[in-house]
This record gives structure tokens, sequence and C-alpha cells, in this order.
């Protein structure tokens, strides 16, 4: 791949699984062989554009700094990082809530009445905006997975977590007893690349939401 | 907590040699403009941002210079009567970094047009434009992008729907962004939320040549930004038949960086390619009335940090050195 090979930054795990097959047989589409092999650098089916596969998490930091020149990413990620990107579109898949989720029978009453409320989350700034909203006070707990083990184990009184179809939490035991926002795939730009370079990642942007968004 | 490590860069010859050519090279132009050099002291005294490098000299707090603007207007408002109205400066000015790439320690070369109140400030904008213009032949860039904006055309309709402060602060981070749906989910419940929606969408529909300004004729507040689009319409008018050789101008409406501080028309100059804009300006006309002083007041700064950066990471952008 050449130095001016334009790079789209995909996330690994539950988006990327829902985002690469709606990209098959678009110019976009990924390298069958590639994805099957451990390479993180993909090609497409578009000369001189290929895909990075990245932890969610990592993702808006290469954007950011202008290696990948576009992206999709979960708006939960965006919110806790505090980058410097444009936000081109909501792609609408990858739809889940970012909520409170405790054992059930306990209430969000009951934990208001907590003297030391302790949160588990991966989400600390979303969690504090909540606190800070709903005038609460209450030690976080960071965690990057697994968090629905927390509260069933002593480590906190709950959690602050994605949930989607409320699967995994119904098999730890867990209720949501409050949304704290909504989080959704969005489409983003390197600030630099879409500024400067407009006629090279506009058409991009616009194939991806095509086949993201209408396709 | 994301952990970030001061960035001090040390320039070895070949950088060192170049910032030296360049900024000769732009005190040059902007002399040959009538622009007068002032340097204000690398040391402040007064009141102090928290993005300054602050240190105690003995009991006293100070801070390093952490922007030319700001240190120059307060040079000006203590010590002329009248405003000198060409100022142009050169030298570093120290900042912390927002983004962890970025130095403590920036190289600018900048200027100042400034005039007292009730004067046409349209021929100084335009004076400024021609000089940017200018700008990325003297420093050799082989082609360059020059965005034109203007702070009235978000300042206004949020003025006209009374939304000031957070919400308005949050407005504008969504449109820097240059995502209308965090406009809408920000607004969610607003009275003027449809209205605001649809002026996002119609500053965020376009990015390229003069047609742009047609865009403005969608959003509910083309009346009332009516004079704003003249402006720039007669601006554009005025610089197209002169645009260098490379030099690509464009509109960008939604341009909303240094809201806060701008109040008209804003001009940006962008590499093909570049992560970062290479220089930035605009009119400011309530930082000298903020000091007292009944001045209006516009200039431009040249970032020569990124400038060096970027002939490091992509020197093919350059024109061979002569």
């Amino acid at each position: 791949m050449s130095d001016r090979t334009l790079l789209i930054a995909f996330p690994k795990g539950r988006l990327g699984d829902e985002l690469i097959p709606k990209l098959a047989g678009t110019p976009l589409a990924l390298d069958t062989e590639a994805l099957k092999s451990r390479v993180l650098q993909i090609p497409t089916a578009t000369p001189g554009v290929a895909v990075l596969l990245l932890k969610g998490a990592d993702l808006p930091r290469y954007v950011a700094a202008g290696v990948a020149s576009l992206g999709i990413v979960g708006s939960d990620t965006l919110d806790e990082m505090d980058m410097d990107l444009l936000e081109l579109a909501d792609l609408g898949f990858g739809a889940c809530r970012l909520s409170l989720c405790a054992r059930g029978g306990v209430t969000l009453e009951a934990l208001r009445a907590k003297p030391h409320l302790r949160l588990a989350t991966k989400f600390p700034k979303a969690t504090e905006a909540w606190l800070s909203r709903e005038d609460l006070t209450a030690e976080l707990v960071p965690l990057s997975s697994s968090a629905e083990l927390a509260p069933l184990l002593g480590l906190a009184d709950a959690i602050v977590d994605l949930v989607q179809t409320g699967g995994t939490l119904r098999a730890h035991g867990l209720v949501e007893t409050a949304v704290l926002g909504r989080s959704s795939a969005r489409l983003v730009a390197a600030r630099g690349a879409y500024l400067s370079e407009p006629s090279r990642i506009r058409p991009l942007a616009e194939l991806l939401v095509k086949a993201l968004v209408q396709g | 907590m994301p952990v970030r490590t001061p960035h001090f860069p040390d320039l070895l010859f070949g950088s060192a040699a170049r910032l030296r050519h360049w900024e000769g090279a732009l005190m040059a132009l902007l002399a040959s403009h009538g622009y007068r050099e002032l340097h204000p002291s690398l040391v402040l005294r007064e009141a102090i941002p928290g993005g300054a490098l602050r240190f105690f000299d003995g009991d006293d707090l100070v801070a390093l210079r952490w922007d030319f603007t700001m240190a120059l207007a307060g040079v000006l408002a203590r010590g002329f009567p009248l405003p000198p109205p060409r100022v142009s400066y050169a030298g570093a000015v120290f900042r912390r970094p927002l983004q962890p790439w970025e130095a403590v320690e920036r190289f600018e070369v900048g200027c100042e047009r400034i005039q007292p109140e009730g004067e046409s400030s349209e021929e100084a904008d335009l004076e400024l434009a021609k000089l940017l213009m200018a700008i990325p032949g003297v420093l050799g860039l082989k082609s360059a992008i020059l965005h034109m904006g203007h702070a009235a055309l978000v300042r206004r309709p949020l003025e006209a729907e009374g939304i000031f402060g957070d919400l308005a602060k949050e407005v504008v981070t969504a449109l820097s962004r240059r995502a209308p749906h965090r406009v809408k989910e920000v607004l969610d419940g607003h009275p003027s939320a449809a209205r605001l929606v649809a002026h996002a969408e119609a500053l965020l529909s376009e990015l390229n040549g003069p047609g742009t300004l047609d865009a403005l004729a969608a959003s509910p507040y083309a009346e009332l930004l009516h004079g704003e689009r003249l402006h720039m319409e007669r601006t554009l008018r005025s610089l197209l038949p002169i645009l260098p050789p490379h030099l690509e101008l464009r509109v960008d409406l939604a341009e909303v960086a240094g809201l806060d501080f701008y109040t008209g028309p804003t001009l940006r100059l962008w590499a093909p390619g570049a992560q970062q804009e290479l220089a930035a300006g605009g009119r400011y006309d309530s930082l000298f009335p903020g000091l007292g002083r009944p001045w209006q007041a516009a200039g431009f700064c040249v970032r020569l940090s990124r400038l060096l950066d970027l002939a490091e990471t992509r020197p093919d952008l350059f024109e061979l050195p002569q």
C-alpha cells in the first residue's frame, strides 16, 4: 500500500460485526481473504482505500491524529473521549442504551438513598455528568470489561454500562434502573483531511453513508 | 484520566534554519505593507488564563506569553492614545497543549490591523485577506487552500433566539464537529430547535467555491444574515480575480473555531493533506472595547511550528529550497 493510501478505521467487536456485512458488494467491501487472516489493515474493493481494524477505544485517536481519514465508532466512545474530530453522520445502527443497572429488586430510590454509592463503569465521563444532573455523588470504580460481575460480587452497588437487548443483564440477574443516554454508530472524520482535501474524503464519506444508512 | 507528557521539541539544524528563513521572509512581507513590529515581553504579570505556562518568581505568579494578540492588545491599550494602524509580531508563545501531540512552545508570525471606531472595516479585511493570500508563496508551499467564513453566521442566529452561555457553547461544539444530528440532540425541546437545526444543515451542506453562499438561502435566518452574505460576496468578488496560482479559495459557512473571539469574517489557510490549519485570523471587534479602547481590530497569525512539522512529515508539499 502506498503512503497515500486512504485509511478508514473500523471498530472490532459488536459494532464491527454489524458493520462489515453491510458493506458486502459495495466499493468498500473488505477483502475476505485478508479478513480471515490476523492482519489488521485490510484492502477494500476500491484501490487506494484500506480499512484498519481497531479497538473502539483506540479508534478516535487514529482519526483525530489524521492517521485514518474516516472512522466508524459508537457515540458512547466519542462522548467519553475529548477528541478533536468531525462527526459527519449518525449511522443509526448499533443502537443501545447507556443504563444504570443493579441487581433485581434494587430500585433507583434505594441507590439514591445509599450514603456511599459505588458505581462500576467504563464510562466515567457520562456517569459523572448523570450524577451531576441528578445531584448525587458516588465513588466510581473504573472497569474495562465484564462490568456485570461487579454488583454480583460486591465490587459495586450498581453499574453504568451499554445495554442493547438486555440478554447479558438478565443472565446475571441485573435490571435497568435508569437510562442515562443513547448510543449509535457515528461516521467520524479527521478534521485536517476533511477540510484540506474534501474532494478526496467527501465521496468516500457519502459512499459509507449510502451503504450503511440507505443500503 | 489521559496522561499527557509535555512536548518541548528542540529544533535541529534544518528546522532552525527554516524557522529563521520563514520568520525573516514573512516579517519582510509585512514590513513592505507598512506593518511595524512590536515585541511584547515574554513574561506576563497580569490576569492569566488557565492554558498559560505559569510559575512563581519569588512571591509573584507570572506566566509566559501565551498569545501575541492578547499581549499586544494589553501593550497598545495601556500605552497608546490612538491605535497604530498596522502592527506585526514574531516569536514564541507557550501554551498547555489541548492535544497530546501539540508542542508547548510554538513559533508564530502575525499581524494586527487596528482602526478607530466607526471607520469602515471592509478595506482592512480585504488588505488582510490579500496578505494571507501571499503567504503560501512566501513559505514555498506548492498549493494551499484558503477557507473564508464569518463568525456572525452562527453567532447572530443564536443571539436572535436568546441562546447564550453553556447551551450556545454546546451548539457551537456540535457545529464544530460538523454534526447537525448533535445540534438536534443539544437543542431537543428548545422552542427554536427546528429553526436552528435547519440553519445548521444549511451551513454544513456545502464546502466549496463562491456558490456555497447560495446554501444560506435555505436557512430560516437568510434575511437576518443578508448583510453578512453581501459582505462575503463583495470580498469574493475582490479576491477571486487576484487569486495566485495554486491557491484555492473556499467558502466555509460552518467555520466556528474561535467563535467566542471572532466577531466578523474569518480566514484559515490549509495545505492539502495537512492535519491542522497553517494560518488563521479574522475580525475581533470586541477585544479593544473590553480593554477600554473604542477600537476595531482584525489580524492573522501564521503558525510556524505547524509548518515546521509539515515540512518534516510532508516535504512533498513544499518547493525545493533555492
